[in-house]
């Protein structure tokens, strides 16, 4: 073992002892100073989650959400020095963490809060004039084998709970009393200019936009789209991803002539 | 078979369908509800001891609760419970599990 | 390997550098204050890592910002001190940020970090024996040799010793810099922070300092606690004002070094824009009395 293999395995095992090596010039424990390293790992990466997610957090209140994070942190230290990345997993962990599932839709809302980080931090890319979009529809007879690439921020998540609706009633004061988080829903997330907006949306809508983002053409994608819900609306979803400034280029699939 | 023959008449409807007013008007009502929330907080690196907490007291051990022993107590408990008999949390049944 | 220790460390250091004035670190929530105030400041000093994300507001502002002023890249997660080969991947986008953004300069700390696939998010202390010497010295070669430009390293804040050590801080320091040629970030709220807890007086620690190399000074508040025997243990948090002794022995530094480039740092505890602003005014009247 290393001075640092020593070092580091004490500082992420709170009920490991201080290293052998250390000492305090007054005589004092080294353990008692050891302690501040170990203090600030550990609370700097519990901040680090709760900066990220501060819904999940206000769900469970202060003291379940740090306890909560001091076992993920435990389980996941971060393997980026990049702290905007660290806690991609906690959705997983919260997942299977007992204590955690009386609260069912815990784990989906620290998706969602995920995906608003990824898209606040996503690459910007120029999206297509929102007339120029319409004209080239508008004015193409082979609608279908179209191809909508779409802003590298845009995401959605699939939830058999009303993730938008708890998460929405958590930005303002009120509105908690009349939630009903018991019924599905999708979200769409994504940044226009420099604001990440969250959006609910219908299965079909979900499908149809992963597919979207898979590369299939339009028509393959409204195929998707009515597998998952036939009461998908086309129009509607178009007009939202559109109006959102998502499209960032348009292809047609090239035909060969005969 | 069905879902293929309405998904072309779906597209083939899109041309027409489509205005500059609609988007308008959809792009309105859909950012109605996102005033006050364009920010995504994330975590940040700092060269600073103990980022965030507060200054007395760092180097004392924080955050060891035994989560194990903890309930959920946010705006959680305020929220209709689809399966507790009262309609509101879930304190009672998870703490009699501990 | 590539050295740059045939240089001379002030005049690399230092030019095109900073300005000999008070600066402040840039945090996000002061982002459009600054946009909108256009504040007299020398310059702004943002923490690497922070940046290293694709897109998005945060280059957003940052752009505007550099536009307007003078920027000193300051990065908190590399491990120079670490056991492991330095992260190949992180000094890419070190690179690829100085490229972007043109900084006026670049540092990092005398600390590690990472260890093996673990980040570990603390400015972690190091053994001072000859082994991590050469290693620090090997690491900051590849730093300064990648990135073409010469480094700053900054003193740390450290709450313990190890029995390994056979260098005082202050030689282990100035062995580096003789033989890298890098220059010296002075954190001076540092150096009071590590002499009170371990008992050595500042003023002795600054003299065994080669503050020739001296580039950049950083000043910040720091948190009081009590170790096992009840004695003073100051903690670097940047969570207050700076402490009057610790401006104290920055005006005895200014007296030696001249007017070096001054920031501001303030990571917790965040208060209002003003608050920081009036801290740089402060440091500004000390640069003013050693100005020629």
């Amino acid at each position: 073992m290393s001075l640092q293999d020593d070092f580091a395995a004490a500082l992420l095992a709170p009920e490991q002892a201080c290293p052998d090596g250390l000492f305090s010039i007054n005589g004092a424990d080294p353990a008692s100073r050891f302690a501040v390293y170990r203090n600030n790992v550990h609370s700097s990466l519990i901040n680090a989650l709760a900066a990220a997610y501060p819904v999940t957090l206000q769900l469970v209140g202060e003291a379940f959400f740090r306890a909560m994070a001091s076992l993920y942190v435990q389980a996941h230290p971060p393997t980026s020095p990049v702290m905007s990345e660290y806690g991609g997993a906690l959705a997983e962990f919260i997942q299977g963490f007992e204590p955690a599932q009386s609260v069912p839709y815990l784990a989906d809302i620290a998706r969602l809060e995920r995906l608003r980080v990824r898209a606040y931090h996503a690459a910007d890319c120029q999206a297509l004039d929102q007339q120029a979009v319409l004209l080239a529809l508008q004015g193409q007879a082979d609608l279908g084998t179209l191809r909508l690439q779409l802003q590298p921020s845009l995401a959605t998540l699939n939830s058999p709970y009303a993730v938008v609706a708890v998460w929405a009633v958590h930005q303002t004061e009120g509105g908690l009393a009349t939630l009903n988080p018991w019924h599905p829903q999708g979200a769409l997330v994504l940044r226009q200019g420099l604001e990440v907006k969250v959006f609910a949306i219908d299965p079909g809508s979900v499908a149809f936009i992963n597919s979207l983002a898979h590369g299939n053409a339009l028509g393959t994608a409204v195929e998707h789209a009515l597998e998952a819900s036939t009461e998908f609306d086309l129009h509607q979803c178009l007009t939202l991803l559109i109006s959102h400034n998502t499209l960032t280029h348009l292809h047609l699939e090239q035909k060969v002539s005969p | 078979m069905t879902t293929k023959l309405s998904a072309a008449t779906l597209v083939l409807a899109l041309g027409s369908t489509l205005s500059l007013s609609a988007l308008t008007t959809t792009a309105h009502a859909a950012d109605d509800m996102q005033k006050c929330y364009g920010v995504a907080e994330a975590g940040k690196n700092d060269c600073a001891a103990g980022a965030g907490t507060s200054c007395a007291g760092t180097s004392k051990v924080k955050d060891q609760a035994n989560a194990w022993k903890l309930v959920p107590a946010g705006t959680c408990l305020k929220t209709p419970s689809s399966t507790s008999p009262t309609g509101f949390g879930q304190e009672a049944a998870f703490t009699a599990k501990s | 390997m590539m050295t740059l220790s045939s240089l001379p460390a002030v005049s690399q250091a230092q030019a095109p550098g900073l300005p000999g004035r008070a600066g402040l670190g840039l945090k996000h929530e002061h982002f459009i204050e600054v946009l909108e105030t256009s504040p007299d400041i020398g310059f702004f000093e943002v923490h690497a890592e922070n940046y290293m994300v694709a897109g998005g507001p945060f280059h957003h502002y940052l752009g505007l910002i550099r536009e307007q002023y003078p920027l000193s890249l300051h990065g908190v997660g590399l491990s120079i001190g670490g056991e492991g080969r330095l992260d190949r991947a992180h000094l890419a986008r070190l690179s690829t940020l100085i490229e972007r953004y043109q900084p006026h300069s670049f540092s990092e700390h005398l600390a590690w970090s990472s260890h093996g696939p673990v980040f570990l998010n603390d400015l972690l202390p190091l053994a001072y024996d000859s082994a991590t010497l050469q290693r620090v010295c090997e690491h900051i070669d590849q730093v300064q040799s990648t990135l073409k430009r010469p480094m700053l390293l900054e003193n740390p804040s450290t709450y313990l010793q190890f029995q390994r050590s056979t260098l005082d801080e202050t030689d282990f320091i100035s062995e580096i810099i003789r033989r890298t040629g890098c220059g010296l970030l002075l954190d001076v709220n540092n150096v009071y922070v590590s002499c009170i807890n371990h008992q050595r007086d500042p003023q002795s620690y600054l003299d065994a300092l080669p503050l020739h190399a001296v580039s950049e000074i950083h000043l910040a508040g720091f948190a009081e606690d009590t170790d096992s025997l009840g004695d003073r243990l100051l903690i670097d948090d940047h969570g207050a004002p700076i402490d009057n002794a610790v401006w104290q022995l920055y005006e005895k530094v200014l007296a030696q070094v001249g007017p070096v480039p001054t920031l501001i740092e303030r990571d917790n505890q965040l208060p209002a824009f003003s608050v920081l602003l009036a801290e740089a005014q402060q440091a500004e009247r000390y640069l003013a009395q050693v100005s020629p």
